[in-house]
């Protein structure tokens, strides 16, 4: 642990965090603020900070050209399916890389992690073809199975690996010995265990699913099955210029959700997280 | 701000390009029963659709075999990567707007329907009325693939309150005294710019990327970007290196343009002059400033005039190809050209009188219109084009961007550019 | 871990029975239940990782011209191109700076972030929740809005000349185009590594501190002979993971650059989406995609070995 500090050090201390925290605010505070703004105080230069006439006009056109709501609808319910399954995928293969011995289990878990280590952009064409020839084009398949089953999850099984492999072994020794089977061992002793590690499991993958971006342009091409990254690039004049306040809403609305949400339980989140396994 | 245009250009390009990859399924099956057409345009706007769908509805009463004509609006940015890949992806309209930075691909390709005999025989067409200049861009050995709808013409707008305010000779000013070139035009944008705090002139849609529109600058000086055949780069011609030159001064040491990476839009009045097409008018409505339209300054070559153009084409893999050209005849006919005119420069000569179009342009004065419109489309140059168009083009940009450094070297960069693209031009 | 059989999996599906003893050995039955546990991630894994990479490597092969629809057999046509692209140094030159500076910076800054909130200090939830807020912030929006901030006239430059500095037009520049396109991906997810390294500070003992007090080491000693080496593993791990991240960065760049100014921003992903998706040389791009493969597989067996030797805490 550190130790106390002067009053000195405390105030420098402060005044370096502050200034650390302007380019890790701003962003946000400029996108809500302009939101809020007519398009001619965008531009402004220098830039207001507060918005000298606060206005809603383009929260209520962000749900005028787009089917927002839907869009909205389609990105929490894909999110959430998807965190769902991948919670369920990866703790199964995380136990059993960490827990059971079995043949092939290294080569193996090389292969799974290659998955780790392919850009999207590398296979998303052959994904395309795959999907197409199934007729799954234009749905929401493919933005659920490829992230519970294919590469997204990848890092999601690496944690729970590492987490199951820091447990202690005599808990199972003591599961056995009142005659659990493996999966019962599983599911009732080290799943239960493992709930930060599944939170932190939870919370990557959410925010993953919710900020796809190169999958749902390339699958999805009906606004009203568009996610939300996808929707916020839609909101142009009818010759290619940006609505920047629309944009900006549709923004806002995206992100402020998942920031008071994180907020909230940034406790939960940020420990969770912190002990992933991925502290080496 | 070409944030969301880029990321926008991604998307499309991606999701077009992988549909065609899904080579087979797709394709429409030839059917018998009555046709559905479906156009694709780049304009969304409500107006241009209500009157499309007018000419349509009127003549499917006439034509039964024709169930339905769908006009289908794709992002204006990204249209040409869009159509391209629908129609390799097997899923092409049976027409399609065409830009003209995009046409000796689509004319060369294959991929469109001659017109030649559909237009020339339809009833009361006139085919000899349009103006041969205006379609020798869509023709390849002597046919005929694309109409060009609308040819029009770059004009200067100029926020005449801003400009005045500066205590500066407005164009039309100059123009009347015979002074409106080039030099005076910057002179005049450097001291509205400095006195308004504002920008000077912009060239609409360059932002230091789009490279095509600096041909309304350069045309002045006679310099092109590469020669009529294509097989020569024109960038570092002696007449290019004074063009490129005036306007490096004009935008680091003169301040008259805006420099790279700094947003002004006209018509939200940031800017006193801007060079565009005439169609951008629409965007002038609520501009909340007095506002004028001359043409483009004269050059060391004198006047000169630069006109984008667009066709429309019926797509040759359609399995109602022959519908969609009979269409096509009855939305560019006398009557309909004249109502397309209100949106459209049309290429019939007899519709290019100042009193027709003034009919259908209720925001630009008959001089304005005589001036600009007609004069410009009966002698202006076309925007470059040329085959393999989205490689060469990158490579001019990033060839071009040591340029947009206050201390280039213009002759040196502009070298550079050639020694880049000429391989590309060879072949 | 402790496994070393690492012969291929599918061979130990088929046991062969044994006469005398029970069919199922709890080594058989655990084999099986292994198999179990990870056969959706596998399949999975085969489905829609190993297949389409597989499928690529083939394209690579052809000359697939979208536009005309022809898909010709073309050989290794396409890999000597790539060791003829006049591009490709200026792309790997590229890719190299942005992963190395984006490793140096965001490690640094979230080393230098998590140190600051492991003094005993009130408060520290609060900049720790802003330091991380960006991670929860859409990728698409987060850079939109830097793209705006970061133009000649944009807010970054308005508040650097509010305290009297001329800032430079930062996209524009060759290298304030790289700077720009590292520091806005650095804000973004240095939040995450931050926390990471938190973690790993708190589980430094403080005895170990007190007795470097005793001896009259510096704060700054104190860093680097004790904290540095104990929190190693988390710096080996974290510098992989965003290396491999950092070779994988697209929107950005499409977003903020476009490749530009020149090539200067040019990373392999962007050049790959350009020949594939801009130019329409699919076979091209497919090569692209295999360079791009080979990069990150070798840098993988590099952490796979220094795994080896640097993480002594797995059994």
């Amino acid at each position: 642990m550190s130790r106390d500090l002067s009053r000195r050090t405390k105030l420098v201390l402060y005044g370096v965090l502050l200034v650390l925290a302007i380019p890790f605010v701003f962003p946000t505070w400029w996108m809500v603020t302009s939101s809020l703004k007519p398009v001619a105080d965008i531009f402004a230069f220098p830039p207001q900070l507060l918005p000298t006439n606060p206005r809603f006009d383009a929260y209520q056109r962000v749900f005028e050209l787009q089917p927002f709501g839907q869009q909205y609808l389609n990105s929490l319910y894909i999110a959430l399916v998807v965190t769902v399954g991948t919670m369920a995928v990866s703790a199964l293969a995380g136990y059993a890389f960490a827990r059971i011995r079995f043949r092939g289990q290294n080569v193996l878990f090389l292969v799974v992690l290659a998955g780790l280590l392919i850009p999207s952009e590398v296979t998303i064409v052959p994904l395309f073809q795959m999907f197409f020839k199934l007729g799954l084009v234009n749905t929401h398949w493919p933005l659920i199975l490829v992230p519970i089953f294919g590469a997204p999850s990848v890092l999601a099984t690496f944690i729970m690996r590492q987490f199951f492999i820091s447990l202690p072994g005599e808990l199972e020794e003591a599961a056995r010995v009142d005659g659990l089977g493996r999966f019962a061992t599983f599911w009732r002793i080290a799943l239960p265990l493992s709930r930060p590690a599944l939170g932190a499991v939870a919370i990557f993958t959410f925010l993953h699913s919710w900020n796809l971006y190169l999958e749902p342009i390339v699958f999805l091409s009906s606004p009203e099955k568009f996610t939300l990254p996808q929707a916020l690039t839609q909101f142009v004049d009818a010759y290619g210029g940006p609505m920047w306040d629309v944009q900006m809403a549709a923004a806002s609305m995206t992100a402020l959700p998942v920031l008071v949400v994180f907020v909230i339980a940034q406790k939960q989140f940020v420990e969770g997280l912190a002990h992933t396994g991925l502290k080496g | 701000m070409r944030a969301g245009k880029a990321l926008r250009g991604v998307a499309v390009a991606l999701a077009g390009a992988l549909a065609l990859t899904a080579c087979g399924g797709g394709g429409e099956a030839e059917d018998s029963g009555p046709a559905k057409l479906r156009m694709t345009v780049w304009s969304a706007n409500e107006a241009h659709l209500k009157l499309f769908n007018e000419i349509a509805d009127e003549y499917r009463t006439s034509h039964p075999d024709v169930a339905e004509i769908k006009f289908d609006p794709l992002p204006f940015d990204t249209y040409t990567t869009t159509l391209t890949t629908q129609i390799a992806g097997g899923n092409a309209p049976d027409l399609a707007w065409v830009f003209e930075n995009s046409a000796p691909d689509f004319v060369a390709s294959g991929a469109l329907l001659p017109l030649d005999d559909a237009l020339k025989k339809a009833e009361g067409y006139q085919y000899e009325d349009i103006s041969p200049a205006t379609l020798k861009l869509w023709q390849n050995d002597g046919k005929l693939y694309a109409y060009p709808f609308s040819t029009s013409p770059f004009g200067v707008f100029v926020n005449t309150d801003m400009v005045k305010k500066a205590g500066q000779k407005t164009p039309a000013e100059l123009i009347a005294a015979g002074q409106w070139t080039w030099d005076n035009a910057l002179a005049t944008a450097a001291a509205t710019a400095t006195k308004s705090g504002k920008a000077g002139m912009v060239i609409r849609d360059f932002d230091y990327k789009g490279w095509d529109n600096l041909s309304t600058f350069w045309a002045g000086w006679g310099a092109q970007a590469w020669s009529q055949d294509g097989k020569a780069c024109g960038f570092n011609s002696p007449e290019m290196v004074d063009a490129m030159t005036t306007l490096h001064r004009a935008t680091f040491t003169q301040k008259a343009l805006p420099g790279p990476g700094t947003t002004a839009d006209f018509f939200a009045g940031d800017s006193a002059m801007t060079i565009t097409q005439i169609s951008r008018a629409s965007l002038l409505k609520d501009g909340g400033f007095g506002w004028d339209l001359v043409p483009l300054p004269a050059g060391p070559k004198g006047n000169y005039a630069v006109v984008g153009q667009a066709g429309v084409g019926v797509m040759k893999k359609s399995p109602h190809a022959k519908q969609a050209a009979d269409f096509l005849a009855f939305l560019t006919n006398p009557t309909n050209s004249a109502k397309l005119a209100q949106f459209f420069p049309p290429p019939r000569q007899s519709q290019l009188t100042a009193e027709t179009l003034a009919k259908t342009n209720p925001q630009l004065k008959p001089e304005q219109l005589q001036k600009v419109v007609i004069d410009g489309i009966t002698s202006g140059v076309v925007k470059p084009s040329h085959s393999g168009q989205a490689e060469l083009s990158q490579q001019v940009r990033a060839g071009l961007d040591p340029l947009w450094q206050p201390t280039a070297d213009v002759k040196a960069v502009l070298d550079g550019v050639c020694a880049k693209i000429q391989p590309l031009l060879a072949k | 871990m402790t496994q070393t059989d690492t012969r291929v999996g599918s061979a130990a599906a088929g046991p062969a029975p044994g006469p005398a003893r029970p069919f199922w050995t709890s080594r058989r039955r655990d084999q099986l239940t292994g198999f179990v546990f990870i056969a959706p991630q596998l399949l999975g894994s085969a489905v829609f990782v190993i297949l389409p990479l597989i499928l690529v490597l083939w394209y690579s092969l052809h000359e697939w011209n979208v536009l005309a629809g022809t898909f010709d057999f073309v050989g290794t046509d396409n890999y000597t191109a790539l060791a003829d692209d006049p591009n490709l140094g200026a792309v790997l030159r590229a890719t190299g700076l942005f992963s190395v500076g984006l490793v140096v910076l965001n490690l640094g800054l979230a080393l230098l972030l998590a140190v600051l909130l492991n003094q005993r200090l009130r408060g520290t939830i609060v900049f720790r929740t802003l330091f991380f807020s960006p991670v929860v912030v859409s990728l698409v929006a987060w850079t939109i809005v830097w793209g705006f901030l970061l133009q000649d006239n944009g807010g970054i430059n308005g508040l650097l000349d509010t305290i009297g500095v001329d800032g430079p037009n930062w996209l524009r520049g060759e290298s304030t185009a790289m700077v720009s396109v590292i520091v806005v991906q650095v804000f973004k997810n240095v939040g995450l590594n931050m926390v990471l390294f938190l973690a790993a500070l708190q589980g430094v003992p403080a005895e170990l501190y007190e007795a470097a007090e005793v001896d009259g080491a510096s704060r700054m000693r104190q860093f680097w002979r004790i904290t540095v080496p104990l929190i190693s593993p988390t710096i080996l791990l974290t510098s992989i993971i965003t290396v491999v991240g950092s070779l994988q960065v697209f929107a950005q760049i499409a977003v903020l650059t476009q490749g530009g100014p020149g090539t200067s921003t040019t990373v392999l992903v962007y050049y790959l989406y350009q020949q594939a998706f801009q130019f329409h040389h699919f076979g091209y791009g497919a090569t692209l995609s295999i360079l791009l493969f080979v990069i990150v597989l070798a840098l993988t067996v590099l952490q796979w070995q220094m795994r080896k030797r640097w993480v002594f805490h797995e059994s």
